[in-house]
């Protein structure tokens, strides 16, 4: 099954922020969408989820931060019932206990508010919350942003088990190409509003062909380390 | 130079540090990397002399490191000014009043080391990008050209590519400056290609402190280790192939 | 968070403990000899020396300071306010039947209060910034402006003579409670609107709300359950605070309304000089300020337990 979306694009005071995008997602594909802010990648990823939800699919989408996602004043359990009733599912009826221990948040109490959760375990609830329909598509903008590396590294790394599991397609939106090319097996390097350069990571990586993408390639990681 | 001897700090029952020592010589960078609540941004503030050290003394040079007026680079670039001031009235003015002999060549010099154009102190903290801002705030920071400068996560409010720019102007300014930088950072990255010691902070107490080459070679404890795979996962350094 | 709970109640006794004390001093210290004017107000004719002195002996008023605040609020504890020194009956019963004329008119003005601000305030931010929005704004602050006598006057000028349909003076029929209740519940709306406004906008820009609404929760849901708890909270301390205006409104409205109350108890309790009386009176405001503010900030911190912690 190919998930596609054609000729998305959006205007903000007269300016146009997205020129007309297309794409197409494989089953299971993870896909990076990388470029500066203001580069169109957070409204290219909302205007898709909202496209593809219009025609039926299930699409989840994890904010950057756990402030993002997630009310104060309201308690984890809250959230999650809330989120099963908005797809449609009987409260208390998701198999909670297979997502919380393959995202390691099975020790969280739920009756507790966001604030009494490490970061980690919030953000690992989000990513939870959305993977509760077993979604066509994930979509995580900048997930490691507000995580330190050591937390955002375990967050990622199980996240990416349980999601070929449920045979989930992944868009990471992130500023940081290095990021993206650690977890996708397709980039598309956005500038300006438009799709400038997409390929495979690899021949990204090795052979990137507009100036954005080099650049981009070039200053991806901070140094090269003996292994 | 930077003496941190011994310092224990509480914080409730417990510790947020537990005897820290590190020393830091000018011109040279001293990363201090660890994970979140690890105890970094509280060493800052025991150097400051915001947060009193429960044993222990830290001092510049044998005295109050607030004798030297470090410099301090938070951050979130937004949170650094006043919005309702233009930047010549939160950043130049001050300056220029507590010291008359100011030469704006000084001012000049640092705005291109820092690639900032002087028209934009007209300007208001909310007009400009986040890069300027962080930018801007790094001028203030060694205006006074003090010997020692703070930096808490000074680039994670930018951009992956603009922090790998900004990350090069500030060396650039303290191969001419000559300052004595000690940066809070969780990113091992940054680390690893700008400092010239890191010393790995993990509940509150130092695990390793080491060039970032024996770093690399032979992490001495499990932890550090942990740290260097994960920036690995993450991409921020690229394993030779 | 119990911790904090007892904090408060100890705090809440402390005021009640200040407010007896300052009231008590403020009567003592009063201009002209109280004893007099008990015993005029008793005897209504005119006095001589012994009876004046009589009357000081017997309430009390020639002992010293601390043992009359002593004998005073020892009984207060169970509920014994003793007696008049005018007519020397208890002042409980007495009390209790001004506080049961009282109560309707403060609950009406209080549920007229929020039923009106209430609806103005969601009218008004369903297009924020719109002509409702405007209009409901100019009203809320024209009804600040307004004091409660004129508006009351107003009021019965229409309802009572031009139109004839509600009753102007007195508290015979439940219906006597309609206007004096539409004089206080408007006040309070005026101040509430705002607040209420405000503090649904500001709901609206909580950060996570896009996020949600992307999770597919209905915009129904999502204002009952994100953006009413939020909104809540200074709606609810500035209840606290509407309460004094409240209090002191209900004194107004019983006098321009001619209705018996806890407005008419205090005034005639205090040209008499009648010292347990105009007590009673103010204890019991302080009662009923401290209890619903005590009330209130358990509420806060029920909605929001980060509220009183230090590490808020």
């Amino acid at each position: 099954m190919i998930l596609s979306v054609s000729g998305l694009s959006a205007t903000r005071s007269g300016r146009t922020i997205l020129h007309p995008t297309s794409l197409d997602i494989e089953q299971c594909e993870s896909i990076g969408l990388v470029g500066v802010s203001g580069s169109g990648k957070s409204t290219f990823g909302h205007m898709l989820i909202d496209d593809l939800r219009s025609k039926g699919l299930k699409v989840a989408h994890v904010p950057q931060s756990p402030e993002e996602a997630l009310d104060p004043l309201r308690s984890m359990r809250f959230h999650w019932h809330e989120a099963e009733r908005a797809l449609g599912l009987d409260t208390g009826s998701t198999d909670k206990k297979t997502l919380f221990t393959a995202l390691k948040i099975e020790d969280g109490d739920l009756r507790k508010r966001p604030w009494g959760w490490s970061r980690g375990m919030q953000q690992r609830f989000v990513i939870a919350m959305a993977l509760i329909s077993s979604p066509d598509l994930i979509v995580l903008d900048e997930p490691t942003s507000a995580l330190d590396p050591v937390t955002a590294a375990a967050t990622m790394d199980l996240l990416e088990q349980h999601r070929e599991d449920l045979n989930t397609a992944m868009i990471l939106i992130t500023h940081d190409l290095g990021l993206a090319a650690r977890r996708v097996s397709k980039l598309m390097v956005m500038h300006d509003g438009r799709i400038v350069e997409q390929a495979s990571t690899e021949d990204i990586l090795e052979r990137p062909k507009t100036d954005v993408a080099k650049y981009l390639v070039a200053h991806r990681s901070w140094a090269v380390v003996p292994c | 130079m930077l003496k941190v001897d011994h310092v224990w700090v509480r914080r409730g029952a417990g510790f947020a540090l537990r005897n820290i020592s590190l020393s830091l010589f000018p011109g040279k960078t001293l990363a201090v990397v660890g994970e979140s609540g690890a105890g970094k941004s509280t060493l800052i503030a025991t150097i400051l002399d915001l947060v009193k050290p429960w044993k222990g003394e830290i001092t510049w040079a044998g005295a109050s490191v607030q004798t030297c007026s470090p410099g301090l680079v938070m951050q979130e670039p937004r949170a650094a000014f006043n919005p309702v001031l233009s930047l010549r009235q939160s950043v130049l003015e001050p300056i220029v009043a507590r010291n008359e002999d100011m030469p704006h060549e000084r001012i000049k010099r640092l705005s291109d080391s820092l690639e900032l154009s002087l028209e934009i102190f007209d300007r208001y903290p909310g007009e400009i990008s986040i890069g300027q801002a962080q930018r801007v705030a790094i001028l203030r920071a060694l205006i006074a050209a003090p010997p020692l400068v703070l930096l808490d996560e000074p680039l994670s409010a930018l951009d992956a590519v603009i922090q790998k720019h900004t990350a090069k102007l500030i060396s650039d300014l303290q191969q001419e400056e000559g300052f004595a930088a000690m940066i809070v950072t969780h990113d091992l990255g940054y680390a690893m290609a700008y400092a010239d010691e890191i010393a790995v902070i993990k509940s509150g107490g130092i695990e390793e402190v080491s060039t970032p080459q024996t770093f690399a070679k032979e992490s001495k404890s499990g932890y550090s280790r942990l740290l260097m795979e994960a920036a690995m996962a993450l991409g921020a350094l690229e394993p030779s192939a | 968070m119990i911790k904090s709970l007892t904090g408060l109640v100890l705090r809440a006794v402390v005021v009640l403990f200040g407010t007896a004390l300052a009231t008590f001093t403020l009567l003592w210290n009063a201009p002209g000899d109280p004893a007099q004017a008990i015993a005029m107000a008793r005897f209504d004719a005119l006095l001589t020396e012994d009876v004046i002195n009589q009357v000081r002996e017997e309430t009390g008023l020639n002992t010293n300071f601390w043992s009359a605040f002593m004998a005073w609020v020892g009984p207060l504890l169970t509920l014994d306010f003793g007696r008049s020194s005018v007519t020397g009956r208890e002042v409980w019963p007495d009390l209790l039947t001004a506080i049961r004329y009282m109560i309707p008119l403060a609950l009406g003005g209080l549920v007229i209060g929020l039923a009106i601000s209430l609806s103005l305030a969601i009218i008004a931010t369903n297009r924020p910034g719109g002509l409702l929005d405007r209009f409901a704004v100019a009203v809320a602050s024209l009804g600040t402006a307004i004091p409660a006598y004129w508006l009351g006057l107003l009021l019965i000028l229409l309802f009572a003579v031009h139109l004839a349909w509600l009753p102007a003076m007195g508290a015979r029929t439940p219906s006597h409670v309609i206007l004096p209740a539409l004089t206080l519940g408007l006040g309070v709306a005026a101040s509430l609107t705002r607040i209420i406004r405000s503090g649904i906008l500001e709901a609206r820009g909580q950060q996570f709300l896009p996020a949600i609404r992307r999770r597919g929760v209905s915009k129904k849901e999502i204002s009952r359950d994100h953006i009413a708890p939020h909104a809540a909270i200074p709606v609810v301390t500035v209840f606290g605070l509407e309460l004094a205006f409240l209090l002191e409104g209900v004194v107004m409205v019983e006098v321009i309304f001619g209705r018996p109350g806890l407005g008419t108890f205090l005034v005639a309790a205090i040209e008499a000089r009648d010292f347990p009386q105009v007590q009673a009176v103010v204890v019991l405001t302080a009662l009923i300020f401290v209890t619903v503010n005590l009330i209130i900030d358990v509420i806060y911190r029920v909605i929001d337990p980060r509220i009183g912690e230090s590490n808020a």
